[in-house]
C-alpha cells in the first residue's frame, strides 16, 4: 500500500507516469490560475484523469488520506456550511453588525474598529466567505445612513476576516488541511495561532487608523440614524436563534476538547449540524442540503485526488529534495522561506490548491529529515512544528496581497461594485499588500522568536 | 354612422398611438418626468411604463415604475433583509442618486412586443407572462407606433362584462 513512508523520501524514478500525473497536475494548476475554466471542473477533470491513467487506484484515491481525498476536511467544511445555513435566517448576524454599528455610537473609525474586530472573531469560527456576505451588506447600509464613502469598510473587513480566519483550525480551509494532515487539534492552533493573530490584529487596526482614520467624518444628525436603528428587528426566528446558539456553543466546547476526548474536528462538526437539522423541525432538509456550496466541496475532492497523483510518482519528495538542498536544511531558513513564499503564492493564486500540494511537501520533507520517526511523533517533531504554523500564517495572511488573494476579498470587491462602488485591483493591493508584507512580517518575527530564541 | 360599434377586439383598437418614449441614454430623471407627466390632460395622471428606443428609433427596452422603483432600491436591501432599518429620508436620497442613472442601465431590455393586428389576449399573455405595465406595438416596418397599457386591457375586461355601462 501507498502509505506516507512507502511514497516519501526515496529516490524517484521519472518514468511515463510521472511524468503523466505531473503534466496533468501543472495543466490543471495553469487552468485555475487562469480562470478560463471554473475551478471546480478543472480539479475534477484532473483528479478523472489521475484515475483514469491508473496513476492512482479508485482505492487509493477515495480510501487513502494520504494519497487521496480528506474526507475529515469534506465533512468538517460540509457540516460547518450547514450549521451556517440554518442559523443564518434567524437574523443573527444582522442583529450584531446592527448591535455593533450603534456600539460604535455612529462614530466612524469606531465603528470600522468594531466591524473589523466583529468579522476577524466570527471568521475565526466560521468561514470568512459567510462573515463578509453578511456583514458586508449592513456595512453598506450604515455607510448610506452615515453618507461615506463605504469602500474603505469593506476593504478592512475582507482583510479582517482573512486575519481573523487564521487564528483556529476552523476559521480558514488551509487550517482545517493543516490540522486534519498534521494530526493538530483546535487547542494546539488556539495556543500556537490565537495570540499572534491578537497582536496582527492591533497592528493591522493602527494601520487602518493611519489610512482612513483622517477622512471619516460625519454629521451628528446622521450618526442619529444609526442609534435610532434597533437591531432586535432584525430577529426573524427567535426560538430557531435560542437552538442554533447552544448548538454552536456545544460545537465549540466540543473543538475545545476535541483533542482531550480522541475525536476528529469532522465528527463534532458532523453533530452538531445534524443536531441543528433535527431541532429546525425542517421537513425538507433537500432545502438546507442543496444551499451547502457544493462546487468549493467537489473543488476539494478533485484537488485531493490530483495532489494525491503526484504524491504518488513522486514528484512531491523530488520538490521537497529541492527545498531542503536550497535551505541547506537549516530549519530557520525553511521556516522562513515556507512562510513568505506562502505569503506571495497565496496573494496572486488560491492558497487552498497551494496549501494542499504544500502539505505532502513538508510531510515528505519530514521524512527525509527524521527517516527513523512515524505518525505523530515525525508529524509534531519540534523542528517541524514552526514550518507547519508558518505555512499557516504564511497562506492565510498572504491571501490579503490582492484583491484575488482570498474568496472574501472576491466577494467583497463583487458587493461594492454591485453597490455602484468599484474597488479597482490597484486600489485594493494599496491596502491589502503593504497590510499583507507587514503582517506576515510581524507573524515570521514571532514565529522566530517564540520557537527559534525562546524554544517553547 | 357607417359602422356599428364593436367591441375593440385588436391591439391598435386600444393602444395609446403615438406614445411618449425615452433614449437609452436619457437620464432615469427624465424617465420619472416623462411618465408622471404622462397622459396628463387624459384625465388620468401618469403612464405606468414607456419604450425605451435608440437613435434610429428601434425598440430597444421597456421602462416601468417598477423599474424605476427597484432602481432606488439599494443592492443591499435586497442582499439581506434589511428593510427594518431604512430612515425617514431614505427614499429621498436613494431616488437621488438614482435620478442620474440612465434609462439604460435600469430599463428591462427584453423586448417584448405585439402587431397592430394582435389580438387582445395576446396582448394579456404577454403582459402576465413578463409582469409587464405596457406592451409595445410594431408596424410591419418594425416601428413602435402605438403603446397597450395594462389600464386599458382592463377597460376592455370591465367593457366585455358591462357593456351597456361602456
Amino acid at each position: 500500500m501507498g502509505t506516507e513512508s512507502a511514497v516519501a523520501g526515496g529516490a524517484v524514478t521519472m518514468d511515463a507516469a510521472f511524468w503523466v500525473a505531473t503534466v496533468i497536475f501543472l495543466v490543471s494548476y495553469a487552468f485555475i490560475i487562469s480562470e478560463k475554466i471554473h475551478k471546480t471542473i478543472v480539479a475534477l477533470v484532473g483528479a478523472s484523469l489521475v484515475l483514469v491513467f491508473k496513476i492512482l487506484e479508485q482505492g487509493e484515491a477515495f480510501h487513502l488520506e494520504a494519497l487521496g481525498v480528506d474526507w475529515n476536511v469534506i465533512v468538517l467544511l460540509v457540516s460547518m456550511m450547514l450549521i451556517v445555513i440554518l442559523m443564518r435566517p434567524t437574523g443573527v448576524f444582522e442583529y450584531v453588525a446592527i448591535k455593533s454599528a450603534r456600539v460604535g455610537k455612529g462614530e466612524p473609525f469606531r465603528i470600522m474598529v468594531i466591524f473589523a474586530v466583529v468579522t476577524a472573531v466570527i471568521s475565526a469560527l466560521l468561514d470568512n466567505v459567510t462573515t463578509v456576505l453578511l456583514i458586508a451588506p449592513v456595512t453598506l447600509l450604515i455607510a448610506d445612513a452615515l453618507e461615506l464613502d463605504p469602500v474603505p469598510f469593506l476593504i478592512t473587513e475582507a482583510l479582517a476576516s482573512n486575519i481573523g480566519g487564521t487564528a483556529t483550525l476552523i476559521g480558514d480551509p488551509p487550517n482545517i488541511m493543516i490540522g486534519s494532515r498534521a494530526q493538530l487539534d483546535f487547542m494546539q492552533f488556539i495556543y500556537n495561532l490565537t495570540p499572534i493573530i491578537i497582536i496582527v490584529m492591533v497592528v493591522f487596526l493602527g494601520l487602518m487608523k493611519l489610512f482612513f482614520g483622517r477622512g471619516l467624518k460625519v454629521r451628528p444628525e446622521l450618526k442619529e440614524r444609526v442609534l435610532r436603528m434597533n437591531e432586535r428587528e432584525a430577529i426573524k426566528d427567535p426560538v430557531m436563534l435560542k437552538k442554533s446558539l447552544a448548538v454552536l456553543a456545544i460545537v465549540i466546547v466540543g473543538f475545545v476538547l476535541h483533542g482531550f476526548l480522541g475525536y476528529q474536528p469532522a465528527t463534532v462538526a458532523l453533530f452538531g449540524a445534524s443536531l441543528l437539522l433535527l431541532l429546525s423541525g425542517t421537513k425538507e432538509p433537500h432545502h438546507v442540503l442543496a444551499e451547502v456550496e457544493w462546487p468549493t466541496i467537489f473543488f476539494f475532492i478533485g484537488l485531493f485526488i490530483l495532489v494525491g497523483g503526484i504524491v504518488k510518482v513522486g514528484l512531491i519528495s523530488w520538490l521537497s529534495t529541492k527545498l531542503l538542498t536550497a535551505t541547506g536544511g537549516n530549519l530557520l531558513a525553511t521556516t522562513m522561506v515556507v512562510g513568505w513564499f506562502s505569503a506571495f503564492a497565496s496573494a496572486f493564486v488560491d492558497n487552498i490548491p497551494y496549501v494542499a500540494t504544500m502539505i505532502p511537501l513538508i510531510i515528505d520533507m519530514a521524512h527525509q529529515l527524521w527517516p527513523d520517526l512515524q505518525g505523530t511523533a515525525l508529524l509534531h517533531h519540534p523542528d517541524l512544528m514552526p514550518i507547519w504554523w508558518s505555512l499557516a500564517l504564511g497562506a492565510c495572511l498572504g491571501g490579503n496581497g490582492t484583491a484575488i488573494g482570498a474568496s472574501a476579498n472576491v466577494i467583497v470587491v463583487g458587493m461594492s461594485e454591485r453597490a455602484g462602488k468599484r474597488i479597482t485591483f490597484i486600489r485594493f493591493m494599496l491596502y491589502g499588500m503593504p497590510i499583507m508584507i507587514i503582517t506576515v512580517a510581524v507573524a515570521m518575527l514571532y514565529v522566530w522568536i517564540r520557537y527559534f530564541v525562546l524554544g517553547w | 354612422m357607417s359602422e356599428s360599434p364593436r367591441p375593440p377586439r385588436e391591439a391598435r383598437d386600444i393602444m395609446e398611438s403615438a406614445p411618449p418614449f425615452l433614449l437609452a441614454t436619457d437620464s432615469v430623471r427624465d424617465a420619472v418626468r416623462t411618465m408622471y407627466m404622462g397622459r396628463a390632460g387624459a384625465g388620468t395622471e401618469g403612464v405606468p411604463g414607456l419604450v425605451v428606443l435608440d437613435a434610429g428609433g428601434s425598440l430597444v427596452g421597456l421602462v416601468s415604475q417598477h423599474d424605476v422603483l427597484r432602481a432606488i432600491l439599494p443592492a443591499y436591501m435586497t442582499m439581506v433583509d434589511l428593510s427594518e432599518f431604512a430612515w425617514d429620508e431614505m427614499l429621498g436620497e436613494m431616488a437621488a442618486r438614482m435620478a442620474v442613472k440612465t434609462v439604460g442601465e435600469v430599463m428591462n431590455p427584453d423586448v417584448v412586443s405585439v402587431a397592430e393586428d394582435a389580438p387582445l389576449m395576446e396582448c394579456v399573455d404577454l403582459v402576465v407572462l413578463h409582469s409587464l405595465d405596457c406592451v409595445p406595438v410594431l408596424d410591419a416596418a418594425g416601428k413602435v407606433v402605438g403603446v397597450v397599457y395594462v389600464r386599458d386591457l382592463y377597460r376592455a375586461v370591465a367593457e366585455a362584462l358591462f357593456p351597456q355601462e361602456a
